[in-house]
């Protein structure tokens, strides 16, 4: 594959991303969202694959395949079986309105992509969009984060996150190392597995949800 | 600017593209009925239904001002117009300078306006009712709609229809670059929007309160009903055509020949039966919004388009 084809291909992954990431952005249901974030997963294994075949570095190909098999289908398969045991309600319940929200989603693709754009030195090193977007799918992430009252959907936010962060990671350096990747994979499983008993703890324990924390008083 | 589509051309794409309205609606409740596992009306009901109401008496109601019976021949005029703008059969600029896809979309917003203003002008309930949604709904998509036209317009140069469809070039998906994928994205998201139906309107339902462009229609009666029923139909197949003009390959450019055309006539009633039937699957699947929730819905188009617009330019 040419560096144009791959730079191309990065491109239209990045779009696909991006329309993933509004989509958890908008999400009402929250299966909506662990759907979206489960398909963003994917996108970012097609484009470590991609990258793979283009530079011939083997660790990207493990890279891929562990982002597939983790935090394409562990992940959002753990987040729906909580939502299943903790029988929530299914709607996100969001501190603002969800309009609100896109609104300022809108902002922050702007921002990102004058930010990057501001970059002028660094950008040659960079495949094509890839910087912007993973710029914005991490920052939509905190906001998805920032944004909604249930543990669940923040939970989704920072899976966003991280796909931003990885995303970025992945197209800039053309492949961290095999170490560092496989760290920040279990980082993100250990944070899954706490969060999700946390969630069920506290649901059971108490019947309250996070944001219902903020009124405890010791 | 050379002249590709004679404008014997243009006129044939016109009329075929009215004439072909009604089946475009025929063929999605068609496939409605079939996924609903009903045998439903023939293909050709749309036609009846038209024959029938141009057949029927006009009644009017007595507030109703004299400019009231004016308002179908109007929309429908400047429905039928747009017609012109749009290429079906074959791409590139037309040889006559007719309008570009900002008139398409103002013309559009014309006969909005008009039909909001003819619900208001016959004084009936439901009328304003609809009228007041509608024109609540339009603001939200048309400015998605124009920035979707302009993703795809700074990449060409232009915003003539003709000419963006031959800059598309017949290669599809394979030329796609990233904001094309937003773009599309974004116009499948408004295309329920733009042409009245789930899960922003309901095109089936005369009674319920949710209705938004069938809620204005009510006052219209005999023919002028038909001139209406006809425009929305129009409406809805030259949105199709704009969406395939925007995002597919349109028939050859250089392509005078019979072959040619008939290629890309057989290219354009493919186009519009995938955009048929993506309609028909999301009536099917979705229940219709809560009227309070498409800002919401119609928003996700909005930074969608937005963002293909800023993947082109910044």
């Amino acid at each position: 594959m040419s560096a144009e084809t791959v730079q191309t291909i990065i491109d239209d992954l990045g779009a696909l991303l991006l329309f993933t990431m509004i989509v958890i952005v908008a999400a009402g249901q929250i299966y909506r969202a662990i759907y979206a974030v489960a398909a963003q997963s994917l996108l970012i294994a097609i484009a470590g694959g991609v990258l793979a075949a283009a530079t011939g570095n083997t660790d990207l190909w493990v890279i891929a395949g562990v982002t597939l098999g983790v935090k394409a289908i562990v992940l959002p398969w753990t987040l729906h079986w909580v939502v299943r045991r903790m029988n929530v309600r299914r709607e996100v319940e969001p501190v603002i309105p969800v309009a609100a929200t896109l609104a300022l989603a809108v902002v922050v693709v702007v921002m990102s992509f004058h930010l990057s754009a501001s970059l002028g030195s660094v950008q040659p090193a960079i495949t094509g969009n890839a910087l912007p977007v993973g710029i914005a799918l991490t920052l939509l992430g905190v906001l998805v984060m920032a944004t909604r009252k249930t543990a669940l959907t923040q939970m989704v936010g920072l899976f966003a996150s991280e796909n931003g962060i990885f995303f970025t990671a992945m197209a800039v350096t053309q492949g961290m190392p095999l170490i560092i990747e496989i760290g920040v994979i279990l980082d993100v499983i250990l944070a899954a597995l706490v969060m999700a008993i946390m969630v069920l703890r506290v649901r059971s324990t108490v019947d309250a949800d996070i944001a219902d924390l903020a009124e405890l008083r010791g | 600017m050379t002249g590709d589509r004679p404008l014997g051309l243009v006129l044939f794409e016109m009329t075929l593209l009215v004439l072909l309205g009604p089946l475009v609606t025929g063929t999605i409740q068609k496939l409605k009925a079939r996924l609903q596992c009903r045998q439903g009306a023939g293909l050709l009901q749309p036609y009846r239904d038209l024959a029938k109401l141009l057949r029927k008496g006009t009644v009017q109601a007595d507030t109703a001002s004299g400019f009231f019976s004016a308002i179908p021949v109007l929309v429908l005029a400047a429905t039928a117009a747009t017609t012109a703008l749009v290429p079906v059969v074959q791409a590139g600029p037309s040889a006559v300078p007719l309008g570009d896809a900002l008139m398409l979309l103002g013309l559009f917003a014309l006969a909005r306006f008009l039909t909001a203003i003819g619900a208001l002008d016959a004084g009936g309930a439901f009328g304003g009712m609809g009228a007041s949604r509608e024109m609540t709904v339009a603001p939200l998509v048309e400015p998605v709609l124009m920035m979707v036209v302009f993703s795809t317009a700074v990449a060409a140069g232009t915003t003539e229809l003709g000419a963006l469809a031959a800059h598309r070039g017949t290669s599809w998906i394979l030329a796609w670059r990233a904001p094309d994928f937003l773009g599309f994205a974004a116009m499948l998201l408004l295309l329920p929007a733009e042409t009245g139906r789930i899960p922003v309107d309901n095109p089936d339902t005369h009674l319920e309160l949710t209705m938004l462009h069938e809620g204005m229609l009510l006052e219209h009666s005999g023919p002028g009903l038909g001139c209406m029923v006809l425009a929305s139909h129009t409406r809805q197949i030259v949105t199709l055509a704009l969406v395939s003009a925007l995002f597919f390959p349109v028939g050859p450019v250089d392509g005078a020949s019979v072959t040619g055309l008939l290629l890309g006539a057989g290219a354009f009633a493919v186009k519009i039966l995938v955009l048929a039937t993506f309609l028909a699957l999301v009536e099917s699947s979705y229940a219709k919004l809560r009227f309070f929730r498409v800002p919401q819905y119609l928003g996700v188009g909005f930074v969608c388009a937005l963002a293909a617009l800023a993947l082109r330019i910044l």
